[in-house]
């Protein structure tokens, strides 16, 4: 167990470092400087002193290298389009939303499309079924900012009741939070309902019924259980998709997340920020599968032993 | 007393283009202690029979329609989830074709044996599992202790097997169904198997469904017979007499296809012409168009099961 969490370690020490040249090289070949807007034009030499200012002007590889060497000293330099600070101090600053929306957004959405996902399986192809699975496919094709609309149109404009966007007041994370947990929900659903019937039609599912237990115990101790395999290996990344923010949701009820830098931030040849943001979220997916992995090989014996026939 | 009556047990599945039936009016009493052997082909119906008997079958889509289908007293037609599963284990048990996917792979073999037996009967889990290891020692496991930790992946075949058979009578049940026991298994582990489920027999006294397409293993652990041909019963007599003396022309030329009865070397014998097709049955007796001895009677109209003496009795016009 612990030679493969080592090698683990070393495969996304790999990851990082190769996804961190094609993303910074990407970045680069696309034309264009942070000081080549149309709107604030500067003249060449103001633009060549700036670019001098923040090493722009040196060979790639070793802006490549500076920049790489600061992450590993948790410098990931000062974005461009607001000097006044860190990128550290900007994520501090626009995650804690973007998290909270989505964190909340998970686990309501998983625990809700579990449930929805074990009633369509259990009650296969009755009107339960059918109609969980028309919501959970809903909830997937809808797109987000769609149904960010219509819960603002009902709660806020024609019911009054919950504040229309804005983030001072835990008031006004609620509809953002629905909005956020229909992906989950939805995703949630279709994998529990598949790995279910999945589990249900094994043998051994009718020899722990002819063993005499109760349907109960069959569901929830071994069915469950059985499915439950594959879906821990999906619950991670979901979350730590989701809770680096959502554009649309973050637009929709103009929450002050992280979403929006993620556009911002190539739009403006924001390279410190797009680095940061691109690395920390890959970082964040290897940590999760990996993780994922251990909680997998935790309950499944066929890889925590091996095979020793 | 019958512990085990099924009268007119008729099964059948639904499908796109149709109705297969599997079973289609099979009568069958097994007495106490009675050891059963049913032959068939696939698709004869022998294992949905008694996967009938249990109730285990999906339903829907399976539909069981019978005159009677009691099992120790219970009316298995009518007994609801909780009477079903106080039977199942208890008064039935069952041990199936496949040992390598019989098992959950996520728990350990002593955590499922001992869940079947506190399932039944009121023990500690501490007493469980001595009993389970007692029981993994009594089916001739040499390290008990050992296979209880174990999980499924863990094991061979013929072990999972024998800590199937130790679960299945974990709860000392009064009849055992073998849903072909050993056609999974290497050839050298069956016969060990065979034995000691007859010898298991034996000891608790319990009765024993054999269902099997090979007709060795029934002579080696059965007192009769029961042959099953399109999902109706063509015959039944003393295991001896099916051998010496059959009766029913699909009998007659099941044992004439049997391979090795006379020394040396010879063509394998096979019985013309293709299993009925379930969806699609022949009309009257299902063997019509593969016996040598049909006539237009046997097309028209299926024969009626009867009696031909004190313990035989057949299905078959030419047997009036």
């Amino acid at each position: 167990m612990i030679r493969y969490i080592l090698g683990r370690l070393a495969s996304i020490a790999l990851t990082f470092t190769v996804v961190s040249i094609i993303v910074f090289l990407m970045m680069h070949a696309v034309p264009g400087g942070p000081f080549d807007g149309n709107d604030m034009p500067v003249n060449d030499a103001v633009k060549a002193k700036l670019n001098a200012s923040l090493g722009l002007d040196q060979p790639l590889y070793v802006q490549y290298f500076k920049y790489m060497w600061g992450v590993l000293h948790f410098d990931f330099g000062v974005p461009f389009q607001s000097p006044g600070e860190t990128v550290l101090q900007l994520l501090g600053r626009a995650w804690p939303p973007s998290l909270i929306l989505g964190g909340a957004g998970v686990l309501i959405g998983a625990p809700l499309g579990i449930l929805l996902g074990m009633a369509a399986a259990l009650r296969r192809n009755t009107w339960i079924d059918y109609l969980a699975s028309a919501f959970a496919t809903l909830g997937l094709t809808i797109p987000v900012f769609v149904i960010s609309m219509a819960l603002i149109m009902v709660f806020a404009v024609w019911l009054n009741w919950l504040p229309a966007s804005g983030w001072g007041k835990p008031r006004s994370w609620i509809l953002p939070i629905i909005a956020y947990a229909a992906i989950p929900m939805a995703t949630y659903a279709r994998y529990t309902r598949s790995a279910m019937l999945d589990v249900l039609t094994k043998p051994f599912v009718t020899v722990l019924r002819a063993k005499g237990l109760s349907e109960r115990r069959i569901i929830f101790q071994h069915v469950l259980r059985n499915a439950a395999l594959p879906m821990v290996t999906v619950f991670l990344p979901m979350f730590i998709g989701t809770a680096t923010g959502s554009i649309f949701v973050e637009a929709m009820f103009r929450v002050p997340g992280l979403g929006a830098y993620f556009v911002s931030s190539i739009e403006l040849r924001d390279y410190s920020l797009e680095m940061a943001l691109i690395l920390m979220i890959t970082m964040m997916f290897c940590v999760a599968y990996l993780i994922s992995d251990i909680i997998y090989a935790l309950l499944n014996p066929r890889i925590r032993f091996g095979d020793r026939k | 007393m019958t512990l085990l009556n099924i009268e007119n047990l008729t099964v059948s599945f639904p499908q796109h283009d149709g109705v297969v039936q599997a079973v289609r009016g099979v009568s069958l009493r097994v007495s106490p202690g009675e050891s059963i052997g049913i032959v068939g082909e696939s698709g004869s119906g022998k294992s949905v029979t008694c996967m009938a008997a249990l109730r285990l079958l999906r339903e829907p889509p399976s539909r069981i329609v019978a005159d009677r289908l009691e099992l120790g007293g219970v009316d298995m037609l009518r007994a609801g989830r909780t009477q079903l599963a106080a039977v199942r284990g208890r008064i039935a048990a069952m041990v199936f074709q496949d040992p390598m996917t019989a098992f959950d792979p996520v728990f350990t073999i002593g955590h499922q044996i001992v869940e079947t037996i506190r399932a039944h009967r009121d023990l500690s889990k501490s007493a469980a599992t001595t009993e389970a290891a007692a029981l993994l020692a009594r089916v001739e496991i040499k390290t008990p202790d050992a296979i209880l930790n174990s999980y499924p992946h863990q094991l061979s075949g013929g072990m999972l097997q024998r800590a199937m058979i130790a679960m299945a009578l974990s709860c000392r049940p009064q009849i055992l169904f073998a849903d072909e026991p050993t056609t999974a298994l290497d050839v050298t582990i069956q016969a060990q198997i065979l034995h000691l489920i007859k010898q298991l027999q034996a000891e608790l006294g319990m009765a024993l469904i054999m269902v099997t397409h090979d007709l060795g293993v029934v002579a080696e652990t059965v007192d009769r017979v029961v042959v099953m041909y399109g999902g109706r019963v063509m015959e039944t007599a003393p295991v001896q007499d099916i051998f010496d003396a059959p009766l029913h022309p699909y009998t007659q030329a099941l044992m004439a296809s049997m391979p090795g009865r006379t020394p040396g070397k010879q063509r394998l014998i096979e019985i013309a012409g293709a299993s009925p097709n379930p969806a699609n049955p022949p009309t009257g007796c299902p063997f019509h168009p593969r016996c040598a001895v049909a006539d237009a009677q046997c097309a028209a109209e299926a024969p009626a099961f009867r009696a031909l003496s004190e313990s035989r009795a057949a299905a078959c016009w030419r047997l009036a």
